[in-house]
């Protein structure tokens, strides 16, 4: 039986580009490079307008704290400093580079001079650092701090390959295209941890990358492993996935460090490899471009900083009128409301979708107690119960039902046969909540 | 598409079709999740109805054409009741979500055929007005609308919802008494008569739509393959039914009781139909399972001991007044949590 965690939803996959080749998106002639693309701090520019940088220099650099800097990922000029208010409201500050079609190097970017076997664990992390590397999978953790923070304390290293939310195939598309990055950034990521192992995590609607990575691993990879789990969302969570393959459970508020696991995903360790090996900092990456209005549909690799525009004008641009653009899967995605929103390190996806595709909230009907969102609910909750005493302003109670411990996966609205809005009740609750506490 | 150099882009590798759709100046932000399940309350209702018509079906040739206008007023009755109801109180009108043709079909089939129409109308204005509707609608009632109707009719006239004569049906066959089999067997204290069979096909006395247990299960079946219902409820209910019949059998049936118990009255419409009504039963795998044994154990009291033959509409309407707290105390172990939260929440 395949290992898999209680709860989730089947969801429609739409994996309509699992077997499209990735292509490399045309140099494009501007791109926006945000300076806060990670969680923690935002970057302080080193560059000021009219200065002209080469691909893969260093434009912004982080103080103390938690943080990443960020690279060029062109050559060319820089033309501004822009501040704008990103799709989640927060004021950021993009680099503008207009392109010069050089692609000059910055000198940082030379094959390493000693073999990576021979470095030592800090001399690693601070090479993934200064590459400024952090997780591909979305939430945009830095990696260096991830692996400080695990350093010492965990047994288990896994490769969240899930990719559970319909759509998105960058990772799958990696995985088959280039499978010994990704497999020797994960034994350099399983040395630097002073571990024996590690594990790749990958759902069984890929067969074909199961099969790549185990004959790959059997052959010159004796310490990692493939487990197979079954295609049910959220498997991509990591509590989720530490659940199915080691059967421990996450606590709210603790880290995956606090059970001993983890997890990184495929498209972090082959950064990673990059960076120890040859100086190359985290500047483009593989972004699926879907949705019922893009035309074809592709897997592109794309510097950071592109304007989802030129994404979807690669693939054809659209044959339907769109109403949104999601940043992300469908599931936990976020809605744009600028279509020349930059790429950042985060960006796995873009969506372009129809009125007919998305879910209109057309009609709330009252909760008829059918239970499926509890069934769904891959944390336990009762997010029906949550729901109905949000909507009566009662946070107290939504509290003594879960609702702090809510990942906002998004099953439960989901599945609603009566639609209703149940976890932006819950989202509610939460901010409700912390605000008392401010 | 290859690595492109400056000329490409100069040359205009993006040209797009003349009339192309573009993206509007800005586009519409809502909060995720941005697809749903093509599932919704109406579809639902409807497989509801589907999973009723073949023992309905089967009630109108066994019983007789009259089956079919008690279950067509029964209906009307109800969504006519639904919209006057919301119409007067400017409320916004709900039928079209199906629940209303549900409950009256579903009473419709737990009355005898002989049930007078004036009667029969009253029962479905008091499910749908007082049991429904003054609680705030579906979803917000507490006992199940069609079950409480059916008890209304059963003291209010208790001679016309006793009496189950067999008008002449299409079907002539077997001679059928009047008395229900579980009357036969509580009078006579035996099960001189009965029939496995007929009672699994529903060649027997009874209300319309309990008699064919068959057809009923297949009923049943079709909503667990839909996931419109979950398996705990029933099997529960049927399981704690055959489990006391087994042990504890009357009238000297010994182990034939356990399929006498199971397929006669309104056990298989109860427990595959109105026991797993989603607004009055619980929503916790656990509190499922409790609130299926507690069907079972009330609806074998009243059948042992109770002064009427048939346990399984109170059975149902007592399980009903304990859905809240079934809820509240089988919580599901949160995630990462250790100890169970118990209770907890003021009352809804």
């Amino acid at each position: 039986m395949k290992q898999t965690f209680r709860g989730g939803v089947r969801l429609n996959e739409h994996k309509n580009t699992d077997h499209c080749m990735t292509v490399r998106l045309p140099s494009p002639k501007r791109v926006y490079i945000p300076l806060s693309q990670h969680i923690g701090a935002p970057c302080t520019p080193l560059v000021k307008p009219g200065d002209h940088v080469l691909r893969g220099q260093l434009i912004g650099e982080v103080g103390t704290g938690l943080g990443a800097p960020v690279h060029a990922s062109i050559s060319g000029t820089v033309v501004e400093l822009r501040t704008r208010h990103n799709a989640l409201g927060t004021v950021v500050t993009d680099v503008v580079i207009d392109n010069d079609f050089l692609d000059t190097p910055a000198e940082t970017m030379h094959p390493a001079s000693t073999p990576p076997e021979t470095w030592t664990s800090e001399k690693i992390i601070a090479a993934v650092r200064d590459a400024g590397i952090a997780g591909m999978g979305g939430a945009s953790f830095p990696t260096h701090a991830k692996m400080t923070s695990a350093l010492g304390k965990v047994d288990t290293l896994l490769i969240n390959c899930a990719e559970c939310e319909p759509y998105i195939t960058a990772n799958h598309r990696l995985l088959l295209e280039d499978p010994m990055t990704v497999l020797r950034g994960t034994r350099l990521l399983v040395r630097a941890l002073g571990l024996s192992s590690g594990t790749f995590v990958i759902e069984d609607n890929k067969q074909n990358a199961i099969d790549l990575l185990r004959i790959l691993c059997d052959a010159s990879f004796p310490e990692l492993k493939v487990a197979a789990v079954r295609t049910k969302y959220p498997q991509g969570d990591e509590r989720q996935l530490i659940y199915a393959v080691t059967k421990r459970e996450l606590p709210s508020g603790k880290l995956p460090a606090d059970i001993g696991c983890v997890v990184f995903n495929p498209a972090t360790a082959a950064a990673a490899y990059r960076a120890v090996t040859g100086g190359m900092p985290l500047i483009a990456r593989i972004v699926t471009v879907d949705g019922d209005c893009v035309k074809e549909p592709k897997n592109l690799l794309v510097p950071i900083g592109t304007p989802f525009r030129d994404l979807v004008d690669a693939c054809g641009g659209l044959i339907k009128e769109p109403k949104s653009l999601i940043s992300g899967g469908p599931m936990m995605g976020a809605a744009q409301w600028n279509p020349d929103e930059p790429v950042t390190k985060g960006t796995n996806a873009i969506l372009v979708l129809s009125a007919d595709a998305t879910k209109p909230y057309a009609g709330e009907h009252e909760c008829i107690r059918c239970g499926r969102c509890v069934g769904a609910c891959p944390m336990h909750l009762m997010p029906n119960y949550i729901a109905a005493y949000t909507k009566r302003g009662d946070y107290e109670s939504a509290k003594e039902y879960g609702a702090m411990n809510c990942v906002e996966c998004g099953s439960c609205s989901y599945i609603c046969p009566a639609d209703v809005p149940i976890v932006q009740y819950v989202r509610r609750a939460k901010n409700a909540l912390r605000q008392k506490k401010a | 598409m290859e690595y492109t150099k400056q000329n490409d882009v100069e040359n205009g590798v993006y040209d797009m079709p003349e009339g192309a759709p573009s993206f509007p100046a800005l586009l519409t932000v809502s909060p995720s999740p941005h697809q749903k399940t093509r599932i919704h309350v109406p579809r639902m209702m409807i497989d509801v109805l589907i999973a009723l018509l073949p023992a309905y079906v089967f009630g109108v040739v066994w019983f007789g054409l009259r089956a079919l206008l008690v279950g067509v007023v029964s209906v009307v009755a109800c969504i006519i009741s639904e919209l006057v109801f919301e119409k007067i109180l400017r409320r916004p009108v709900t039928v079209m979500d199906g629940s209303a043709a549900v409950t009256g079909l579903l009473l419709a089939m737990n009355v005898p055929v002989t049930i007078p129409i004036p009667y029969l109308v009253i029962a479905d204005i008091f499910a749908i007005v007082v049991v429904k509707c003054l609680f705030g609608g579906l979803g917000k009632n507490i006992v199940n609308p069609a079950l409480a109707a059916r008890v209304f009719l059963f003291v209010s006239f208790p001679s016309a919802m006793a009496s189950f004569a067999r008008p002449a049906g299409f079907l002539s066959a077997d001679a059928v008494t009047g008395a229900t089999p579980l009357a036969a067997i509580k009078e006579a204290g035996s099960i001189e008569g009965i029939d496995l069979l007929n009672l699994l096909l529903g060649k027997t006395g009874g209300c319309i739509g309990e008699v064919s247990a068959v057809l009923l299960l297949l009923g049943g079946l079709y909503l667990l393959c839909r996931r419109v219902i979950s398996w705990q409820i029933p099997v529960a209910y049927l399981g704690t039914v055959a489990l006391i019949a087994l042990v504890f059998p009357r009238a000297n049936g010994g182990l034939a009781m356990v399929p006498i118990e199971l397929l006669s009255g309104g056990l298989m419409l109860g427990a595959l139909f109105m026991a797993t009504d989603y607004a009055t039963s619980p929503v916790t795998s656990v509190g499922r399972l409790i609130y299926g044994v507690l069907c079972g154990l009330v609806t074998m009291f009243i059948r042992y001991f109770g002064a009427y033959p048939e346990g399984v509409s109170f059975a149902i309407l007592i399980a009903n007044l304990f859905v809240y707290y079934l809820d509240r105390y089988t919580k599901p172990t949160l995630f990462g949590g250790k100890k169970k939260l118990l209770g907890g929440g003021k009352k809804l």
